[in-house]
């Protein structure tokens, strides 16, 4: 891999236009290593965790609009009583495809964009600790997302819901082959959020800052560790869950048949335990951006680190002990509801220890309500009702009234939306001008921000009053003799819950267009430390350079860089903070100071190609077994060939004397 | 405006003024009382026409016992709610940056984030005491009155009341005849203050049974059998509907609990028994029964029907062409006043109306009288002859179905004339 012969007194790196010029063979076999550093080669065969979390962010998007486009479908058929826009089994499909896009194809990788992006920033490191197992996550997460939705043009998609239950998942009642392509397609997923969890998790522990001890990393980067621990545990069980079901359908085994013994049960714990995890593999990275954006908006350090840490554990560690509160209906007996029931209970007060830390945070704090900001206040209210919601079906005989009804709906929208989503916009705003260089437009955000929390609130809201008045989910119509007429009656709430998504939509389309305002020709450039940040990822240039951190930062402090730009300098328990220095003198400090060597692992085409082999195996399980055999082969290929790669090239590759080329290589 | 209205409001402002009725006749009393009243009435304005499904009616015990219970969780998580968003939009606005200096960097108060985890642990653990209690309650079957079983399949409930070991069926032993068990499906009809247990299971998929004013829902799973209580004091229909998603017709997949008092349970049993009459030779319906046997009897069983034309019963084998094996029993058919999964009224809407808002004491009569001629909704019913499929959406075509061998779910097209359906129709009057 690249190494950087660099000039001790090198500031600024490279000019990113310039084009590559040196191609530096492999030692073994037939290709050149890709070295581009601009046009679509740079990124097909980039393993910079900051392109390849940009990637993460631009792919989840796609498919955000995806799934909110099947949402709007799904509100526009019900926004009347007997609605016709969509057929019963074309909504089936679509209620399924939009749960399963927004859980595994908008918010993890969304979430593993600011994960891949930050977490190496954020402890001081120059990538992750795999970089080519980094990309290759990528694109295995991109063909599995692709590969799910080749399914609507292949006789539909998905349609037994995002839990899929057994039996009714089985092909005698799910004749197409949406079932196959949503089982394979989530195994494709599944591998590149395993491999995505071993490589953060590693990174984490491995690679941190010298001075950086865990309790002193910041708690973003704590709480994606706590996700990948989650992904770990959580994945391996639904990939088992997924491939009993894919022999089930495709080499008829009978997990699941009834007629051969098996009990339809055994779906349903395999998939909610990992399915509830799930739940806070979702909201802990936004848990994460909230902890690290209120601080710098209220000029304060977060309100007890420690209890924040320990309490975003524990909700990883009692996170595995609920699952069974999402089957209080199933007829497990009173025994076990009791006792999950409780467990569930138990798992609000690390969850309450979270709300109340954020705005303990704020009181005494410096409040700036910028957009970040916003949105992360935001993501306090609509998640506390999400929360107190989801307490009220903790309690079993009154969740036996409200599950598989329009309640739950409004409550893990809240907790979702509300709560990851709206933590995700807030990172988006809140680290816009370090990853792009260039502010979002403060006013267009706002408006952004009040049109999504007052369509999710329109939305989302009536659903407590529908479901409670008895509208059941799934159903692709409902109709006016169940529906009431008093103030509660089902069918008002119904129009005004389908004209919020569209107030919604809006407000997600505004954000779009303040990108498009913000990147016009002209805008300026984002100042260094446009928020007055504490943490590492602002100690170096908008957006950082190739290799992150001209000098490896040692930390002394949790809120390393607000402590070198604010000194106490009060006394006897009085506080009095001076800034001492501005970001651009704390980041030229460390630029005059850039370490010799810099070791960069330079791009690969193994991970693409490798990642290529799945989706067409994939395909080989549903139409031909020769398909599956080819991609096997490819698979095969790209294993040995990324084994015999070089992880790191030699050095007689790669270091002429000296100079600027090499340089630019390296950014390939 | 209608039946309904008038009636639900007459009972909503009959509560009210009881509730006034009671009140102490000092001043601080009177005034407490009247925001009670004001508070009563804003909560009241919604009782008069809630959806029928509504989860907080309850109209027994068991869903009483759901409510009781969680009303004051509700109640608290609402107040605590409302103190988190109130201390929030309090540093919200007292601490909004107004140039003040920059606070102390101070990482935190223990003892305040003690409090903070005990707080929370003290009100769950209140709600978690009762809770368990509920849970234990609601499963204790110990004193089961009466069983029958229920079975799901896509997209309609059958049930069957066996004949006990005493030779009645939920203690009622028939009036003329010998008990033998009565299979009916949509409507559930139970005896007032009597405690039921459903023995449920499914034929193909897991269904969820669940009459919302009467307890929770339970799944029913293939393979599996499990239970649920359900009892009611008040005769009446309640609405339901299957709440475990079931494939591609899940939305039209409803049931009605229909709770009887003793007398006309009574009846109802006597009915269900009483022995197959014929339509009158030369009748309309007469000529149904022919097409009856031609179209229908293949999946749908009447009790007692006799070919006319070699005098053997006529018994039904579904499980030749149905998935689940079974079609719904069409021997009093218009006995029950929904079909297709209760999907779909049998009765006009003025009708209906009139029975399923009809005072308890008026509805047993007007339940057993089933649907006549002028109440009949032939809308629908037609509809539903003509093409059942295009109706509600099913698996009813053969040719599409090679992985369950053919099988169909649900009513396929069956290609009748108008004449014929004419005829069926006469002759489905008659079932009842």
């Amino acid at each position: 891999m690249a190494i950087i012969e660099r000039p001790s007194d090198a500031v600024e790196v490279v000019d990113e236009t310039t084009p590559s010029v040196a191609t530096p063979e492999s030692s073994y076999g037939v290709f050149r290593r890709p070295v581009e550093t601009t046009g679509w080669k740079s990124w097909l065969f980039t393993i910079d965790h900051k392109k390849l979390g940009i990637m993460y962010g631009v792919v989840a998007m796609f498919f955000f609009v995806v799934g909110g486009i099947e949402a709007m479908l799904l509100r526009l058929q019900l926004a009347g009583p007997n609605g016709t826009v969509l057929s019963a089994d074309k909504y089936n499909q679509m209620f399924t495809m939009h749960a399963t896009t927004m859980v595994f194809l908008f918010v993890m990788p969304m979430a593993a964009a600011f994960a891949n992006y930050f977490v190496p920033l954020q402890i001081g490191a120059r990538d992750v600790a795999f970089p080519r197992i980094n990309a290759f996550g990528f694109w295995a997460f991109l063909f599995g997302g692709l590969f799910l939705n080749t399914s609507w043009f292949l006789g539909g998609g998905a349609d037994g819901g995002w839990f899929m239950y057994a039996p009714n998942s089985s092909v005698a009642f799910s004749p197409s082959n949406g079932v196959d392509f949503w089982g394979l397609g989530l195994q494709i997923t599944g591998v590149a959020s395993l491999t995505g969890a071993i490589n953060l998790i590693v990174t984490v522990i491995n690679l941190r800052a010298p001075g950086m001890s865990l309790m002193k990393l910041p708690i973003f980067t704590w709480m994606v560790l706590v996700v990948q621990f989650l992904l770990l545990f959580a994945i391996p069980v639904i990939t088992v869950a997924l491939f009993m079901l894919m022999f089930q359908r495709s080499f008829d085994a009978t997990f699941f048949s009834v007629e051969a013994g098996a009990d339809p049960l055994l779906w349903q714990h395999l998939f909610w335990i990992f399915g509830h995890p799930e739940v806070y593999i979702l909201v802990l990275p936004s848990f994460g951006i909230v902890s690290e954006i209120l601080p710098v908006f209220s000029k304060k350090p977060l309100f007890g680190y420690p209890l924040v840490v320990f309490s975003g554990a524990a909700i990883g560690f009692v996170g595995w002990g609920v699952w069974a509160h999402h089957m209080f209906a199933s007829g497990l007996g009173p025994i076990s509801v009791a006792a999950f029931s409780v467990a569930t209970m138990a798992i609000a007060i690390p969850t309450g220890v979270k709300i109340v830390n954020w705005t303990l945070t704020m009181w005494g704090g410096k409040l700036r309500f910028t957009v970040p900001m916003l949105y992360s206040v935001g993501v306090i209210v609509q998640f506390t009702i999400g929360g107190l919601s989801g307490v009220t079906h903790s309690v079993a005989p009154s969740d036996t009234q409200q599950t598989d009804t329009y309640y739950i709906v409004a409550h893990f929208h809240y907790v979702i939306f509300g709560g990851a989503v709206l933590g995700l916009f807030a990172g988006m705003y809140y680290w816009w001008p370090k990853m792009f260089g260039k502010m979002l437009n403060e006013r267009l955000g706002r408006v952004n921000f009040w049109f999504t929390i007052i369509g999710m609130n329109l939305t989302f809201g009536p659903m407590h009053i529908v479901g409670l008045q008895g509208q059941p989910r799934r159903m692709y119509v409902w109709t006016e003799n169940r529906a009431g007429d008093g103030f509660f009656n089902i069918g008002f709430w119904n129009l005004i819950a389908s004209i919020g998504s569209f107030v919604l939509a809006l407000g997600i389309l505004l954000f779009f267009v303040n990108i498009y305002v913000s990147h016009r020709k002209g805008t300026e450039k984002a100042p260094l430390d446009p928020w007055d940040a504490r943490s590492l990822e602002w100690i170096t240039t908008n957006p950082p350079k190739e290799h992150n951190f001209d000098r490896l930062p040692q930390v002394g402090h949790l809120d390393e860089f607000f402590h070198r730009k604010y000194e106490d300098r009060g006394s006897d328990g009085h506080h009095e903070f001076h800034q001492i220095a501005t970001a651009e003198e704390v980041v030229a400090e460390e630029e005059n100071n850039a370490d010799g060597h810099i070791h960069l692992p330079s791009p690969s085409y193994w991970p693409i190609l490798l990642a290529f082999s799945l989706p067409i195996m994939a395909y080989g399980v549903i139409y031909n077994v020769f398909l599956l055999i080819g991609g096997a082969v490819l698979g095969l290929v790209s294993f040995y060939g990324w084994g015999l790669e070089p992880h790191t090239a030699p050095e007689d590759d790669y270091d002429p004397p000296t100079g600027t080329a090499m340089e630019v290589a390296a950014h390939g | 405006m209608s039946h309904e209205k008038v009636h639900y409001r007459t009972i909503c402002n009959s509560e009210r003024a009881t509730s006034s009725l009671g009140t102490m006749s000092s001043r601080g009393f009177r005034v407490a009382t009247t925001v009670a009243g004001v508070a009563a009435t804003t909560v009241l304005a919604g009782c008069a026409s809630d959806a029928p499904q509504d989860t907080w009616k309850p109209a027994g015990p068991n869903a009483q016992k759901i409510q009781d219970l969680q009303w004051p969780i509700f109640l608290t998580a609402g107040i605590v709610g409302v103190i988190v968003m109130a201390f929030i939009a309090f540093c919200v606005v007292k601490y909004r940056d107004r140039g003040q200096a920059i606070p102390d960097q101070a990482h935190g108060k223990a003892w305040l984030e003690y409090l903070f985890i005990a707080i929370p642990a003290v009100i769950l653990t209140a709600i978690a005491i009762p809770t368990v209690g509920v849970v234990m309650a609601l499963n204790d079957t110990d004193d089961t009155e009466c069983v029958i079983n229920v079975t799901g399949q896509q997209w309609w409930w059958e049930y069957d009341y066996e004949v006990g070991a005493d030779g009645t069926i939920c203690g009622y032993a028939p009036s003329e005849v010998a008990a033998s068990p009565i299979i009916t499906s949509g409507q559930l009809v139970i005896p007032a203050d009597t405690k039921v247990l459903l023995r449920g299971t499914s034929r193909d998929v897991i269904h969820s049974y669940w009459i919302p004013r009467l307890n929770g829902k339970r799944d029913m799973v293939p393979g599996r059998v499990h239970f649920l209580r359900l009892e009611s004091d008040t005769p009446g229909i309640y609405a339901g509907q299957c709440t475990e998603f079931c494939g591609l017709s899940h939305a039209n997949m409803r049931m009605e609990t229909v709770v009887l008092e003793s007398a006309h349970f009574q009846r109802w049993i006597d009915n269900e028994l009483e022995p197959y009459q014929a339509p009158a030779e030369g009748s309309l319906a007469a000529e149904g029964e022919t097409t009856f046997i031609a179209q229908c009897s293949r999946c749908h069983q009447v009790n007692g029907l006799v070919d006319p034309g070699n005098g053997n019963l006529v018994v039904s084998y579904p499980d030749q062409f149905v998935y689940s094996g079974a079609a719904p029993n069409l021997t009093n058919f218009l006995g029950r006043n929904t079909f297709a999964g209760a999907t779909w009224d049998l009765l006009t809407p003025q009708c209906r109306t009139d029975v399923w808002e009809s005072s308890p004491e008026d509805f047993g009569d007007k339940y057993l009288a089933g649907v006549s001629q002028d109440c009949l909704n032939e809308i629908d019913l037609r509809e539903w002859l003509r093409n059942a499929p295009a109706k509600k959406p099913m698996y009813a075509d053969p040719a599409m179905l090679e992985q369950s061998d053919g099988k169909v779910r649900g009513m396929p097209y069956l290609g009748l004339s108008e004449d014929q359906i004419d005829q069926l129709i006469a002759y489905l009057l008659e079932r009842k």
